[in-house]
């Protein structure tokens, strides 16, 4: 049985011709629950693109459907011109799923070695140690690995293949903040090489740490894709909380960043896009306050707020 | 593919429960029963004692050795989510099926040739080379309906229960199947149940090749008929669990 189907082109032919993902009304439903409804999504060969969503949105349908896990109800997906089973079975997709985990009984570097040998252009496997920083790991049995070093496994099982396009879903839901940044520059290395990297999550700041642009979904479809400072401004709503000891609640409003404020009698709510600079400015403002909080970042309330704008 | 198997059959010879139930097991049962049952008595087929136990703990050790590559071990692959990571690289599905009965069939023959090196080696075990190729030849063809069962179990069962479930299932086709004692000694009713199990064929045919009986028993058409059963149920479980779903 071959590893793979006969490669009519390069890969490097293939990133030069197509967009990495072409995907055009897809239609998703589990019985009752809607998943996605019309959702179209383009990622040019070369971008790195976010799926920004809150939990339940359909990003892991969608990926699944880009994989070719799922098949979608109505709609088409093309990965590289092809459907996306095919182009799996032609080692041009690598992925990182949220509850997908390595072989157990081997140790990593014999996993990863078996990795690349299914992909018909791997990645050198000194490069592969080295983009996923693996080095000390090699000799460690697969599954008896801390939650941070699993992680790392499972992106180098990822990337074994070098495959253009690189999918992750929700990478880094069980990292602390230095794994994540290390994580972060793993990817931006990956990405450096030329290749398209979809990723999915739900934490906002994420995006500008590693995006080029963003896909916002919600209830199942699209309903914003910019660039990732464009989508910060409308989607991150933050607060900056005080008590308002002395001062005009007037100039609160003119500070940087606040978009909305709220009282509740002395007790202040700066809603903000930049809560770094809102809480620089109140500094400087000469207004008197005490009991400083800042909090938010939530993107559950944003599409709350935002839903309920539209509606 | 091929990296795929090699490495599937060496994790499955490193495994723990492989070497002490399919191999040193088998080998530890061999030599208590040879030194209980003394090794001058006659049993089945006319066969010395020591070559009937021979046969026996070939096919309780072959048994293990392929419910040891299949069932608790695919639920947890299942449970953990590697049979997912497989599912987004280029081997297919049907080659990690290929390769896991492959693994199965391979890890049952070095058990079985470590037990009847050990039956040569303590008691003194005598076969016509033909003899020892045709008999080990049958009994490992003969495995596999157990190695089907196996993927039936490892499709089927969560990861909880698929190795007690396994488990159960060995030593209840190893005591029914007349493995640990002569069919002949149970009662008729369970000799009768004993002669549909697929362990018991596996053991009757090495016992006919040792015993130098050529004709085609009852046993192959046994094996025949849960080859083509538990194959079914196999292929059924495997392509619910494939079919295109989140989980």
């Amino acid at each position: 049985m071959p590893a793979a189907p006969p490669e009519p082109e390069t890969a490097q032919q293939a990133s030069q011709d197509r967009p990495a993902v072409r995907a055009v009304g897809l239609a998703k439903s589990y019985g009752s629950t809607v998943a996605l409804v019309g959702l179209d999504l383009h990622v040019a060969a070369g971008e790195t693109v976010a799926l920004l969503g809150p939990n339940g949105a359909g990003k892991s349908t969608t990926i699944g459907v880009l994989l070719g896990l799922l098949s979608p109800d109505a709609g088409q997906v093309q990965v590289y011109g092809r459907p996306p089973s095919q182009a799996v079975a032609g080692g041009l997709v690598g992925a990182m799923l949220q509850d997908a985990g390595l072989m157990p009984g081997v140790r990593v570097g014999e996993l990863l070695a078996m990795v690349r040998g299914l992909y018909p252009q791997p990645l050198p496997f000194g490069d592969l140690v080295g983009l996923a920083d693996l080095g000390s790991l090699l000799g460690r049995r697969a599954d008896r690995l801390s939650g941070g070093q699993a992680q790392r496994v499972r992106f180098a099982a990822a990337i074994a293949g070098d495959p253009l396009l690189l999918v992750l879903d929700e990478p880094t839901a069980a990292m602390d903040v230095q794994a994540r940044q290390n994580f972060w520059r793993q990817i931006h290395g990956f990405a450096g090489r030329g290749r398209t990297v979809l990723f999915a999550t739900h934490y906002l700041h994420e995006v500008d740490d590693a995006a080029d642009r963003v896909v916002v979904i919600a209830a199942g479809r699209k309903i914003a894709d910019g660039p990732p400072a464009a989508i910060k401004a409308e989607f991150g709503d933050r607060q900056v909380r005080f008590t308002l000891v002395q001062g005009s609640r007037a100039r609160l409003a003119a500070l940087k960043g606040v978009r909305d404020v709220e009282h509740d009698h002395a007790r202040v709510t700066l809603h903000s896009t930049d809560t770094d600079a809102t809480v620089r400015s109140l500094v400087r403002s000469g207004l008197a306050w005490s009991g400083l909080e800042v909090g938010g970042g939530d993107l559950e309330a944003s599409f709350l707020r935002l839903l309920g704008e539209g509606s | 593919m091929t990296g795929f198997l090699i490495l599937e059959m060496r994790r499955s010879l490193r495994d723990l429960r492989y070497l002490v139930i399919a191999v040193a097991l088998p080998i530890g049962l061999y030599l208590l029963f040879t030194g209980l049952f003394g090794s001058h008595g006659q049993r089945a087929q006319g066969l010395s004692q020591p070559t009937e136990l021979m046969v026996a703990m070939v096919a309780y050790g072959a048994m293990w050795a392929v419910f040891s590559a299949t069932g608790s071990r695919i639920a947890h692959e299942r449970a953990i989510g590697w049979t997912r990571q497989l599912r987004v690289t280029p081997l297919s599905p049907v080659a990690a099926l290929a390769g896991k009965l492959t693994t199965a069939l391979a890890a049952a023959l070095p058990a079985m040739v470590l037990v009847a090196l050990t039956a040569v080696a303590s008691h003194d075990v005598r076969l016509g080379a033909v003899q020892w190729l045709a008999m080990l030849a049958a009994m490992w063809a003969g495995v596999l309906p157990l190695a089907l069962l196996g993927l039936a179990i490892g499709y089927l069962a969560g990861d909880e229960i698929a190795f007690p479930l396994t488990m159960a299932l060995y030593f209840a086709l190893g005591a029914l199947g007349g493995l640990w004692m002569p069919p002949s000694v149970m009662p008729h009713a369970m000799q009768d149940i004993g002669q549909a199990l697929p362990s018991n064929a596996v053991a009757e045919l090495g016992w006919r090749i040792a015993g130098g009986q050529a004709s085609v028993p009852k046993a192959v058409l046994v094996l025949a008929a849960w080859t083509v059963g538990s194959g079914l149920v196999a292929l059924l479980a495997y392509r619910r669990r494939n079919t295109l779903s989140v989980h």
